[in-house]
């Protein structure tokens, strides 16, 4: 008689075949490199589609490791890098004993939380109100007004954003006289330069940073929402008891992301905005390396604060996919 | 009374009309089953009644009330959906108790109705679970239970039982009869699978290309189909259909085809039928084998024979048409290799206009 789990040869009969079976493959199975080699050989087109990424990642981010360990020495452009001697951590003290450093930290700190805080729920309102327009035509045309700053070069971004709070013709100021104010150079003003700063990278990205949210939301199946209406829910309820919390791991992996790159402010856009009358509020570490490093030559510094950049951002960027990960079962990796 | 009214429904979308004005009337606490094969209108025609789908002209009432123009909040119906339509996000305690939650129930009521519910499908020890950590059964049984839960006046069902295995099908098809026995709400119920239309409906509605062709009990639909269509829709396999002309025989009407004659009853729609053209049609289970020549046999090919254990299906060729017989193996199947051709008993077999499709013979009597 048969058991579940058995063919009619008997009691046990189809596992010892199945082992049988097994042990076969494994005999006769090829070794690791002829497998691979036969697997590269059938799949050799994708592999060679790979290879400008891979020399892409080595040459513009392996490479420049290696210049990492000036960070670490008394480097002179013409002893090398390798012919410097080391000095420890030398170049940390100096930099944590600089005003200028501690300053760009503070400011890079301060305007990342702004950014975090008013520029990434933009792009997540910008999806959720798009995703309500019902008028087709008008959908289009408000997604192409809004995301067409990002095709935008920065610097005519910031040329709009100079000319336009210009304390002689900028509109800003055109509106503030209209109504009987003063001119004011907000430009030049330390207290006006994060909320400019801020503002423009969320006018320059937040349309284009939508469209992850909105290819979300697509995602969401139509019936949770047919569903909700059988159950009487109103527009604003299925927005928040399933649009909201259907796309939350896609803004939760958004932030981990964001998070991981909240030391990496537009560091182009405060350049291009940016003027020693300003630098109270507005150097970052990013520009401090770069006046340090290319302006100032001290290279060997500069490498220090962005490895201290580079270590933070890795610790944050971790930090935040274990806590996503432990609260909310959504995580990078 | 919690009846559901369809007068003259039309559905359209711009110039092309998709469901032409059908009627129909449910009546409380009854389970009525619109079946019917893809694009047929039958979804659509639930998705009017529930309010998803904007009903382009006649009149929709439900409990006595006309319900045209009511937003589907208001009109007390709760769907089941094909895919479940389960909140992800939400544990089955959560997905149950939402629709009560949008009405802001009281947390008491709330978690009555959970536990309640919960019992009856059982579900009791998986209300913390997340759908993605149930089978599809579960996640079926929480889909209903979401329905339940908010006692509403009709049950609109569109094929809830599609994504599930053929085993859990049949199981849930049960649990969805008992349930509807338990609860006696009036319940409307959309499958393109006949097996469940059979089963599980008190009446059934036939639809094709956007009209009724039929409305009946399920005996009714199986022994009178109105047309060939229905005929050819209902029943597993289904019924054999054969293209043949009246002819008039020693004791009655005959049907001749392929230089064969089979005998036909006396009925008031083959008078004065000889030479019509029509269509035979013969049920599986309603032919008897026979294994030689035989007065008024029906001969033909063996092609294959089909074993299910019990029973098996013999495909035949007759006059170079397919025909299935469903007969019974009684434990020997060598015997059917044998096969040579069929009988049927002439009250069993239906005839259909070969023009229109619909019904010339008379009723069969439903017991």
């Amino acid at each position: 008689m048969s058991t579940p789990g058995t063919n009619i040869g008997g009691p046990g009969k189809t596992e010892e075949q199945v082992l049988l079976a097994k042990q076969a493959l494994h005999r006769t199975r090829p070794s690791r490199i002829i497998r691979v080699g036969a697997h590269l050989k059938r799949e050799w087109q994708l592999y060679v589609m790979l290879i400008p990424t891979i020399v892409w990642l080595l040459l513009f981010l392996y490479k420049p490791m290696y210049g990492l360990q000036i960070a670490f020495k008394d480097y002179s452009v013409f002893r090398g890098i390798a012919a410097s001697p080391w000095i420890g951590l030398e170049h940390f003290e100096t930099l944590f004993n600089n005003d200028q450093f501690l300053r760009a930290l503070r400011n890079t700190v301060v305007i990342s939380f702004y950014s975090l805080l008013f520029g990434f729920p933009m792009p997540i309102l910008l999806a959720l109100m798009f995703n309500e327009i019902l008028r087709e035509w008008f959908k289009k045309t408000a997604q192409t007004i809004v995301y067409l700053p990002h095709f935008i070069s920065s610097v005519i971004i910031a040329g709009i954003v100079i000319t336009g709070f210009s304390p002689s013709a900028g509109i800003v100021n055109t509106v503030i006289e209209w109504f009987g104010g003063e001119a004011v150079y907000f430009l030049t003003r330390p207290e006006w330069f994060r909320p400019i700063f801020v503002g423009t990278t969320i006018w320059q990205e937040a349309g284009f940073q939508s469209i992850v949210y909105l290819a979300a939301i697509a995602g969401v199946s139509p019936t949770l929402y047919e569903s909700a209406v059988v159950d009487g829910a109103s527009r604003w309820q299925m927005m928040w008891k399933i649009t909201i919390p259907s796309i939350l791991p896609t803004i939760i992996i958004m932030l981990i992301i964001r998070i991981g790159n909240m030391l990496e402010v537009s560091f182009e856009m405060i350049i291009l905005l940016y003027q020693p009358a300003t630098y109270e509020t507005a150097d970052v570490v990013n520009t401090f390396i770069y006046r340090q490093g290319l302006q100032g030559g001290q290279y060997d510094l500069a490498a220090a604060a962005g490895l201290f950049n580079a270590v933070v951002a890795f610790v944050l960027v971790m930090s935040a996919n274990a806590i996503s990960k432990r609260y909310s079962r959504t995580s990078l990796w | 009374m919690a009846g559901v009214v369809l007068d003259n429904i039309v559905k359209a979308y711009g110039a092309v009309q998709v469901v032409h004005g059908i009627d129909l009337e449910v009546q409380e606490k009854e389970f009525v089953v619109l079946v019917g094969p893809s694009g047929c209108g039958k979804s659509t025609t639930l998705r009017m009644i529930a309010g998803l789908e904007e009903i382009s002209d006649g009149d929709l009432t439900i409990d006595g009330r006309m319900v045209n123009r009511v937003a589907p909040k208001d009109r007390d119906v709760a769907m089941v959906f094909q895919n479940y339509a389960l909140y992800p996000h939400l544990n089955v305690a959560e997905n149950i108790a939402f629709g009560l939650r949008i009405r802001k129930e009281s947390k008491q009521v709330i978690d009555e109705s959970i536990e309640e519910v919960a019992g009856i499908l059982g579900l009791t020890d998986y209300l913390e679970r997340r759908p993605a950590d149930l089978s599809g059964g579960q996640r079926q049984r929480v889909a209903m239970g979401r329905a339940i839960v908010r006692r509403p006046k009709v049950f609109l069902f569109d094929e809830p039982l599609s994504n599930l295995d053929a085993k859990l099908r049949t199981q849930m098809r049960a649990e969805i009869k008992r349930l509807h026995k338990r609860l006696g709400v009036t319940s409307i119920y959309v499958t393109h699978d006949q097996v469940e239309a059979m089963t599980l409906a008190d009446r059934i509605v036939v639809m094709h290309d956007g009209r009724i062709e039929q409305i009946g009990t399920p005996m009714e639909l199986f022994l009178n189909p109105a047309n060939a269509f229905v005929a050819g829709f209902l029943g597993a396999p289904p019924m054999n259909q054969i293209k043949a002309t009246i002819a008039d025989g020693t004791h009655g009407p005959m049907a001749e085809f392929s230089g064969q004659k089979i005998a036909l009853a006396p009925l008031p729609g083959l008078q004065n039928a000889v030479g019509r053209e029509v269509i035979v049609g013969i049920r599986p289970e309603y032919s008897q084998i026979v294994t030689g020549a035989s007065d008024g046999a029906v001969m033909g090919d063996l092609d294959l024979v089909e074993t299910l254990g019990s029973e098996a299906l013999l495909h035949l060729r007759v006059g170079g048409e397919p025909f299935v017989i469903r007969t019974e193996t009684l434990g020997n199947i060598d015997k059917l290799d044998a096969v040579k051709g069929f009988t049927a008993p002439p009250e069993l077999i239906k005839v259909f206009d070969a023009q229109t499709g619909l019904a010339l013979s008379g009723q069969t009597r439903v017991e």
